[in-house]
C-alpha cells in the first residue's frame, strides 16, 4: 500500500505536468498540453530587442547611456511580464512556441526540440527574481560603467542583454535542447564579459578559463541530454515526465529496487550533473569561478553570483524524476556539494580581496544548495537560491561601488572604517544586511533558508556526518563574512586608492576630477586621493536590495498551500513542479509522521535506508527542523564573535572587542603565524589551480607538441617517403631530364589505376570464389 | 529539355566559357568585374533550380537529362539531382561570388589568370553533384584539382609550390584508387548482374552493386575510401591538407573548406556507402575509430599552433571527423547530421579563413605571436571573428551546433543497447556510447583552441610585426566591401543554427533511401531492430511487446542466423536480394 501511495503523490504531481497522462498510463500524444498566451514571449523577446537594440548603437558608435536606458527598459518589462504571468497562473503547465527548431523524423518516430517555453511554477519562481535582478543591475551599472561610455558601453549591455534572453531560453525552455542553447549562451556571454576587459592579459585569461572549464561540464550535459533523448525517445519535458518507462523506474525506485533500472537510464543523472557542477562551479570544476571576477562588478553580481551559477540547481530540480531514478546520483550531488561548501569557505577565510571571498562564498553556498538537492530537498536548494540571489547581488554590488569608488581598491589590509565616510553609509548599511544574510544571523532569510537545508541532512537517512560539516561550514561562513565587514566597514578611517587611478587616465575622467575639488572629505588619504562615493542609480539600487533582503525573510511565512502540505512560498512553487518530491521519505518525512503516524506505518523504508533514526537529531536529539534553529544560530555566533575579537577594533563600548588600530594589522595576524605554512596555503586556495595544471594542462599540451611533431616527421614523412619514389624511379630511367618529374608522377599515379583494377579483380574474385 | 536542364547546364558550363573568355580580357580589373558579375549571375539559375525542385519528392532525381554518348559501352552524359545534391551545389554557386569579392585586394599580380581559374572551378564542382553517370562525376571530381593546384601553386604564399605538389599528387593518388575501385563496380555490374550491358549510371550501379560479395565490397570499399579518405581528410591521410589551407590564397581556402573538402564526404555518401553496404557496415567502427582520432589528434594539434591559417587548417581535420562519424553510424540521424555538417562547415569555417585573409592583406603575417590584441584596433574584425568562432565552436543557436548534436546521437543510437526506445531507422552499425562520448571530447578541444586563437588574436595587448606599415588601400577596420562578403556568411550560419528542420525535411526522403538500402543489405528490417533492442536492451516490455518478441524468436528459430553477427546477417541479406532479383525477373547467379 506504500508503494501505491508513493505513486499516487508522484503521479499526482505529474499530473499537473501533463494533464492526459495523470492516472491511466496511457501512451503520451505529444504536445497534449495545453498552449499559453503568447504574451509570454515578451519576456525572452524584450531583451532580445534590447541586445539588437545595442548592438546597432555599437556599429553606429553611439557615445551616450543609451544603452543603458534601453536595457534597464526593456528588462523591466521583461520583468513585468514575468510578474504577470504569476499572477495569471492558474497552476497548470503550459507551453508557448516562438517557432519550430529541431524535427527530425525516422521511421514513424521525430526527435522534436521546438523554440518553445514551458512555464510552470518552478519557471516562474525562476524568471521572476533573474528579471527582477538583471533591471536593478543594470540600473546599477548605468552608473558603474560610465566611464567607458562611447568605448565599451554599448559592448557591455549588448552582451547583458544576450545574457537574460539565454537565461530565460535556459529556464523557460520547454526541452533540455533549449535548456542547452540557454546553458551554452549563458556561457558565452560569461565569457564576453568577464573578458569585457580584453586588453588585460589576466581577464583574458580568466574569460577562457570560464568556458573551457564549463565545457568540460556541457560535455556531460550534452551526453546527458542526447542519452535521455535515445533511451526515452523525448527531450521534451511534457513528454519525458509522462513516460511509461520513467514512471515505471521512478515506482522502482522508490523501494530502493535500483537493480531493475537499467544502467543507461542511471547514467542520464550522471551525465547531466557532470555538467551542473560546471556552471554551478562545484567542485572539482569550481576553478573558474573566482578568476571570473576579472570582470566589471554588477556582471559578478548578476552572471556569476545571483542567477547564471545557480543553472545547475535549476537543471537538476528541473529534471528531480530523473535523478531520483540513479542510485548514485544524489548521493554523489549531496557529498559534492558539501566538500565545495567547506573547500571553498576555508579557502575563503584566508582571502584580502573582498570581492574573491564574495566569490568563495558564492562557490560555498551554491555547495549548500546542491547539498540540498542531494538530500531530497529540492525546495530547500531552490530556497537558498532565491535568499542567496538577493544578499549575494547586494554584498556584491556593495564591494563594487566600494571598488568604483576607491580606484579598484580591494585588498580589505588597505581599507578601513568606511562607515564613517561621508557619502558611504547607504554602501555600510547594505553591506551589514547582506552579511547578516550570509552569516545566517537569526530570522534572516539566509538563516531560514540554510537551516532548511541543514535539517535535511539529519532527515535523509545517512547524512548526518555531512550535516555536521555543513554547520560547521556555516561557522567559518559567519566568521569570513564578518571579517570582510569589520575590517573595511568599522575601526579608524583609512584608506588606500588601487592602481586604477593611474593607468586609467583617460577611462576614469572623475579620477582626476576629484584632484581638484579636495578639502571636505577628511585627511584620511595619501597623495590627494578622494573617494568617489556612489551617485543615485547604485545607491538607488542598494537601497531597493537591501529592502529586498529585509523582506525576503517575510517569504519564508507566505505563501503555504496547506492542502498540498507546502510551508511557504518557495515550496509551493518548487513542490507544484516537476521538482516535487512528496514521499514518505522526502522533504515532509518528519511532519507526515508527526501528524499522522498511523498513515505511516512503514517508515523504515526509502531508497537511501531506514529514517527511523533520522527522526531525531543526533546528539541534541529532537526534531532537527526545530534544532537547527537554535544550532545553527549558536554556531553563527561564534563565528561573528570570533571575527569581532580578531579583526574588529575596539570601541563602541565593548561591542566590539578587537584591538584593531589601522587598516592593515589585527590580532588575526598573529593568531595566523601559529598555524605555520597553512594560512597561505589555504591564500593560495591549496595550490588547486596549480595541481590542475600540473596534472591536466601541461600534460595535455605536451601530447599536444608531440602530436604536431608526428604529424609532421612520422605521418607525413611516410607520405614524403611515397611522393619520393616517383622521383627515384625517373632518376634511374633518366637521370638528365628532371624538370618533368611531376610528368612522372601522374603518369605512375595513372598507372596506379589500372594496375590497381587488375590487383581488384584478381584479388577480390578470388576471395569471393572462396 | 526543360528551363530546369538548362539552369543545371549553365550552371555547370557556362562558368568554363567565361574562364576562356577571361583569358582573352586585356584589362585585369575586367577580368575581376567579368568574374565577379558572372558568379553573381549564376546565382539566378541557382535559385530557379531551387525554387523548381520538388522537396515533397526530395529523394527522387530531378531535372533528370541524359545524352547518350557511346551507347555500346554505357557512356553517356546525364545530368540531375536529388536535394542533397541541390544544396551542395547552392552551397558551391553561393561561395561564388564571396570568393571574387575577397580577392579584390588581395591578388596584385596576373590577376587575369586567377579569375579565369576561379570561373572555371565553380562549374566544374556543380558538376560534381549534378552528375549521375560516373563519367561526369569522375572527370568533374578530377578537374576540380587542377583549377585549385594552380591557384595554390600561382598566388599561394611562401611555400605554395611543395604544398600545391603535394596536394595534386596526393589527392590525385587517391582518387585513381577510387577510379579502381569504381571500375570494378562498373566491371562487376556488367559481367556478374542480370543486366547484361555496360553502364556508368549511377543509380542502376547503386541497384546492382550489393550483389557483390562481402569480400568484393570489402575491397571495393578500401579501393574507394583511398580516394575520399585523402579527399575529405581522414586521419591519417590528412597531411596534405594542413599544408595546402595554409599556402592557398584567402579564395582557395575558402573554397577547399566549403566544397572540395565535402566532395570526399559526398563520395562516402554517394558511392561509398550504397556501393559496399555491407562492407561498409562491417568496416564502419573501424573508420569511426579514425574520425574519432582525427576529431582529437588534430583537435589538440591545432592547440599547439603559431600560424593562425594552420590552425584552422586543422580544425577543418577535427570538424570533419564528425561528419563521418555520423556516416559510419549509418542510421537517419546519423546521414542527416552528417549531410548538415558538410552545408554548415564550409560556412564557418570559410568565415574563419576570409577573416584570417583579410587580417593578413593587413598584416602580411599568420604568426599569432607577432600579431595580435586586434579588438582594439579591429573592433569590427574582432567581432565577426568571435562570431565566426563561437559557431565554429558549436554555440547552440548557431549552425555547427545541429548537426554535431545528430553526429553525437547518431553513435549513441547505434548501438541497441543503450537504444532503447530503438524504432526503425534509428539502429545502424555498432558504434555506441564509448564513440559518442570519446567523439564529444571534441567538444572542449575545438572550445580550448579557439578560444586559444581568439584571445591570442583579438584580446591582449595589441601587438604588430615590426615592419607593419598601413594597408594602401584597405582602412585600418574592415571596408563595406570585406563586410557585404562576410554577410551571407553570418547569416548563413544563423539559419543553419535555428532553422535547420529546413534542412532536415529537405534530406529527408534520400537520407531515408539510403537507409533503406543498408537495412536491406544487411538484413535489418524493422522487426530485427526490435528484436535486437528487447533482447539486449533488458528495458520494460508491455505483454504486447512480449507476445512480439516471442513471434520474432519463433521465426528466428525457423530462420537461424539473425543474431547479431554481421556475415549471418549479410546471408539473410543476400537471401532477401534473391527474392528481390527474382522480383525482378532475374537469375539468382549472383555470385558464389
Amino acid at each position: 500500500m506504500m508503494t501505491s501511495s508513493l505513486i499516487n503523490s508522484f503521479t499526482s504531481s505529474i499530473a499537473t505536468l501533463a494533464p492526459d497522462a495523470a492516472g491511466h498510463a496511457a501512451h503520451a500524444e505529444p504536445g497534449a498540453i495545453a498552449a499559453g498566451p503568447n504574451w509570454v514571449l515578451l519576456i525572452p523577446f524584450l531583451p532580445f530587442a534590447a541586445f539588437t537594440l545595442n548592438a546597432l548603437y555599437a556599429a553606429f558608435g553611439v557615445k551616450s547611456k543609451l544603452p543603458a536606458w534601453t536595457t534597464v527598459a526593456t528588462l523591466a518589462g521583461s520583468f513585468l511580464a514575468t510578474l504577470a504571468m504569476f499572477m495569471n497562473f492558474d497552476g497548470t503547465p503550459y507551453t508557448v512556441q516562438a517557432f519550430e527548431w529541431f524535427n527530425l523524423h525516422y521511421g514513424d518516430k521525430s526527435f522534436v526540440a521546438n523554440f518553445s517555453f514551458y512555464i510552470d511554477t518552478l519557471t516562474i519562481y525562476w524568471m521572476l527574481f533573474v528579471t527582477g535582478l538583471a533591471t536593478l543591475i543594470a540600473l546599477y551599472a548605468s552608473e558603474y560603467m560610465s566611464h567607458d561610455v562611447g568605448q565599451g558601453y554599448n559592448r557591455f549591455f549588448a552582451a547583458f542583454a544576450l545574457f537574460v534572453v539565454s537565461m530565460a531560453c535556459l529556464v523557460m525552455g520547454d526541452n533540455l535542447l533549449m535548456l542547452y542553447l540557454g546553458w551554452e549562451g549563458v556561457g558565452l556571454c560569461s565569457y564576453l564579459l568577464i573578458g569585457y576587459f580584453y586588453k588585460k592579459p589576466s581577464a583574458v585569461a580568466a574569460a577562457k578559463k570560464a568556458f573551457i572549464v564549463n565545457r568540460i561540464g556541457d560535455l556531460g550535459l550534452a551526453l546527458g541530454v542526447y542519452l535521455t533523448f535515445v533511451h526515452f525517445g523525448t527531450v521534451q519535458y511534457a513528454e519525458l515526465f509522462s513516460n511509461e518507462t520513467l514512471q515505471s523506474y521512478i515506482a522502482a525506485a522508490s523501494h530502493g529496487d535500483f537493480g531493475s533500472i537499467p544502467g543507461e537510464a542511471q547514467w542520464i543523472a550522471l551525465l547531466l550533473m557532470i555538467g551542473a557542477f560546471g556552471k554551478s562551479a562545484q567542485f572539482p570544476l569550481y576553478v573558474w569561478l573566482p578568476d571570473a571576477m576579472e570582470g566589471p562588478t554588477p556582471v559578478s553580481a548578476l552572471i556569476h553570483a545571483a542567477t547564471m551559477v545557480t543553472a545547475g540547481i535549476y537543471l537538476i530540480a528541473r529534471m528531480y524524476p530523473v535523478f531520483i531514478v540513479s542510485e548514485n546520483a544524489l548521493p554523489i550531488v549531496a557529498w559534492i556539494g558539501t566538500i565545495t561548501a567547506f573547500l571553498a569557505a576555508t579557502i575563503g577565510m584566508a582571502q584580502f580581496d573582498i570581492k574573491r571571498i564574495m566569490a568563495y562564498s558564492t562557490v560555498s553556498q551554491l555547495g549548500y544548495m546542491f547539498a540540498g538537492l542531494g538530500f531530497l530537498t529540492p525546495t530547500g536548494g531552490a530556497y537558498h537560491v532565491l535568499t542567496h540571489a538577493f544578499f549575494k547581488a547586494l554584498l556584491f554590488l556593495c564591494c563594487g561601488a566600494v571598488m568604483h569608488g576607491f580606484a579598484g581598491q580591494l585588498d580589505l589590509r588597505k581599507l578601513s572604517g568606511l562607515w564613517k565616510v561621508p557619502g558611504w553609509r547607504i554602501v555600510s548599511i547594505g553591506m551589514l544586511i547582506g552579511c547578516i544574510n550570509l552569516a545566517g544571523v537569526p530570522f534572516t532569510a539566509g538563516y531560514f533558508s540554510k537551516d532548511t537545508i541543514l535539517a535535511e541532512a539529519f532527515v535523509t537517512p545517512g547524512y548526518a556526518f555531512l550535516g555536521w560539516v555543513l554547520l560547521l561550514t556555516a561557522g567559518m561562513t559567519a566568521y569570513y563574512t564578518f571579517r570582510v565587514f569589520f575590517r573595511v566597514f568599522v575601526g579608524p578611517v583609512e584608506y588606500h586608492p588601487g592602481d586604477e587611478l593611474h593607468d586609467h587616465d583617460h577611462d576614469h575622467g572623475h579620477g582626476e576630477e576629484h584632484h581638484h575639488d579636495a578639502g571636505q572629505h577628511g585627511d584620511h588619504h595619501a597623495n590627494h586621493f578622494h573617494p568617489h562615493a556612489p551617485g543615485w542609480a547604485i545607491n538607488t539600487v542598494l537601497i531597493i536590495l537591501t529592502g529586498c533582503s529585509i523582506l525576503a525573510t517575510g517569504l519564508y511565512f507566505v505563501g503555504g498551500d496547506k492542502d498540498a502540505h507546502t510551508k511557504h512560498y518557495a515550496d509551493t512553487m518548487v513542490s507544484e513542479s516537476s521538482a516535487s518530491y512528496h514521499s514518505h521519505y522526502g522533504t515532509h518525512a518528519f511532519e507526515y509522521y508527526e501528524k499522522d503516524p498511523e498513515h505511516y506505518p512503514e517508515p523504515g523504508h526509502g531508497p537511501r535506508g531506514s529514517i527511523d533514526k533520522a527522526l531525531s537529531m543526533p546528539i541534541t536529539g529532537g526534531d532537527p527542523h526545530k534544532m537547527m534553529y537554535y544550532i545553527s544560530g549558536v554556531i553563527g555566533f561564534v563565528g561573528i564573535l570570533l571575527a569581532a575579537l580578531l579583526h574588529g577594533p575596539k570601541g563602541l563600548g565593548g561591542l566590539f572587542l578587537g584591538a584593531r588600530t589601522n587598516a592593515s594589522e589585527c590580532k588575526m595576524d598573529a593568531i595566523a603565524k601559529r598555524f605555520g605554512p597553512i594560512p597561505r596555503w589555504a591564500e593560495n586556495k591549496w595550490y588547486v589551480d596549480e595541481l590542475y595544471h600540473a596534472i591536466f594542462v601541461k600534460p595535455l599540451r605536451i601530447i599536444s607538441h608531440v602530436f604536431h611533431w608526428v604529424d609532421k616527421l612520422l605521418v607525413d614523412g611516410i607520405v614524403n617517403v611515397f611522393g619520393f619514389l616517383p622521383r627515384v624511379f625517373a632518376w634511374i630511367i633518366r637521370p638528365s631530364q628532371s624538370g618533368v618529374l611531376q610528368g612522372y608522377a601522374v603518369s605512375m599515379a595513372g598507372g596506379l589505376a589500372i594496375i590497381l583494377f587488375v590487383v581488384l579483380v584478381i584479388v577480390a574474385r578470388a576471395g569471393g570464389a572462396s | 529539355m526543360s528551363l530546369d536542364v538548362w539552369s543545371l547546364i549553365v550552371l555547370i558550363f557556362f562558368p568554363a566559357l567565361v574562364g576562356i573568355l577571361i583569358g582573352f580580357v586585356k584589362n585585369d580589373d575586367n577580368a575581376y568585374r567579368i568574374a565577379l558579375a558572372t558568379t553573381i549571375a549564376l546565382c539566378v539559375p541557382a535559385v530557379a533550380l531551387l525554387a523548381n525542385f520538388d522537396f515533397s519528392h526530395g529523394g527522387m532525381t530531378q531535372f533528370e537529362h541524359s545524352i547518350p554518348w557511346v551507347p555500346g559501352l554505357g557512356l553517356e552524359f546525364s545530368i540531375g539531382m536529388d536535394s542533397v545534391s541541390l544544396l551542395l551545389i547552392l552551397l558551391s554557386v553561393l561561395l561564388g561570388p564571396i570568393v571574387v569579392l575577397a580577392s579584390k585586394t588581395a591578388i596584385t599580380k596576373d590577376r587575369k589568370m586567377y579569375y579565369a581559374w576561379l570561373t572555371v572551378l565553380q562549374g566544374a564542382m556543380v558538376g560534381v553533384f549534378a552528375a549521375q553517370d560516373l563519367l561526369l562525376f569522375y572527370i568533374c571530381f578530377e578537374f576540380t584539382l587542377l583549377p585549385m593546384f594552380i591557384l595554390i601553386r600561382k598566388y599561394g604564399s611562401t611555400n605554395r609550390i611543395a604544398a600545391s605538389t603535394k596536394f595534386f599528387l596526393y589527392t590525385f593518388t587517391g582518387s585513381m584508387m577510387t577510379l579502381a575501385g569504381l571500375m570494378y563496380v562498373v566491371w562487376f555490374v556488367a559481367q556478374d548482374s542480370q543486366l547484361g550491358r555496360w553502364t556508368l549510371d549511377i543509380a542502376a550501379l547503386t541497384h546492382y552493386a550489393g550483389n557483390m560479395t562481402l569480400t568484393e565490397q570489402g575491397w571495393v570499399l578500401a579501393a574507394m575510401l583511398a580516394g575520399f579518405a585523402v579527399k575529405v581528410p581522414l586521419f591519417p591521410v590528412h597531411t596534405w591538407l594542413p599544408l595546402a589551407h595554409t599556402e592557398a590564397p584567402t579564395a582557395g581556402s575558402v573554397i577547399l573548406a566549403g566544397v572540395l573538402l565535402k566532395l570526399g564526404t559526398y563520395g562516402f555518401y554517394r558511392f561509398a556507402v550504397p556501393l559496399a553496404p555491407e562492407a561498409f557496415f562491417e568496416y564502419a567502427p573501424l573508420i569511426a575509430i579514425l574520425a574519432i582520432i582525427g576529431i582529437i589528434y588534430a583537435g589538440l594539434i591545432c592547440w599547439v599552433q603559431d600560424d593562425i591559417k594552420k590552425l584552422v587548417a586543422y580544425s577543418s581535420v577535427s570538424h570533419l571527423g564528425f561528419c563521418i562519424l555520423g556516416l559510419t553510424a549509418l542510421n537517419v540521424t546519423g546521414f542527416s547530421g552528417s549531410i548538415l555538417y558538410m552545408l554548415s562547415h564550409g560556412f564557418s569555417t570559410g568565415g574563419l579563413f576570409l577573416m584570417i585573409g583579410f587580417m593578413y592583406e593587413r598584416y602580411h603575417t599568420r604568426d599569432m605571436n607577432t600579431v595580435g590584441g586586434l579588438a582594439s584596433k579591429m573592433p569590427v574584425w574582432a567581432t565577426f571573428m568571435v562570431f565566426f568562432a563561437m559557431a565554429s565552436v558549436g554555440l547552440p543557436g548557431l549552425n555547427g551546433f545541429p548537426s554535431e548534436l545528430l553526429c553525437l546521437i547518431s553513435a549513441f543510437q547505434s548501438d541497441a543497447a543503450w537504444n532503447a526506445a530503438g524504432e526503425p531507422g534509428a539502429w545502424g552499425a555498432s558504434l555506441g556510447p564509448w564513440f559518442a562520448v570519446f567523439a564529444g571530447t571534441g567538444m572542449v578541444i575545438a572550445a580550448m583552441y579557439l578560444l586559444y586563437m581568439v584571445g591570442k588574436i583579438c584580446f591582449g595587448a595589441y601587438k604588430e610585426p615590426a615592419d607593419y606599415h598601413p594597408h594602401d588601400e584597405l582602412p585600418t577596420d574592415l571596408n563595406t566591401r570585406e563586410i557585404i562578403t562576410l554577410t551571407p556568411l553570418a547569416i548563413g550560419c544563423v539559419l543553419f543554427g535555428l532553422q535547420p528542420t529546413m534542412l532536415l525535411d529537405a534530406i529527408s526522403e534520400p537520407v531515408n533511401n539510403t537507409v533503406r538500402i543498408v537495412e536491406q543489405a544487411n538484413g535489418i528490417d524493422s522487426q530485427a531492430t526490435l528484436s535486437s533492442h528487447y533482447s539486449t536492451g533488458g528495458g520494460l516490455m508491455s505483454s504486447d511487446q512480449v507476445e512480439q518478441l516471442d513471434e520474432i524468436s519463433l521465426r528466428h528459430a525457423e530462420n537461424p542466423g539473425t543474431e547479431a553477427h554481421v556475415e549471418d546477417l549479410a546471408e539473410i541479406g543476400d537471401s532477401m536480394k534473391s527474392a528481390d532479383q527474382s522480383d525482378h525477373d532475374h537469375g539468382g547467379d549472383s555470385h558464389d
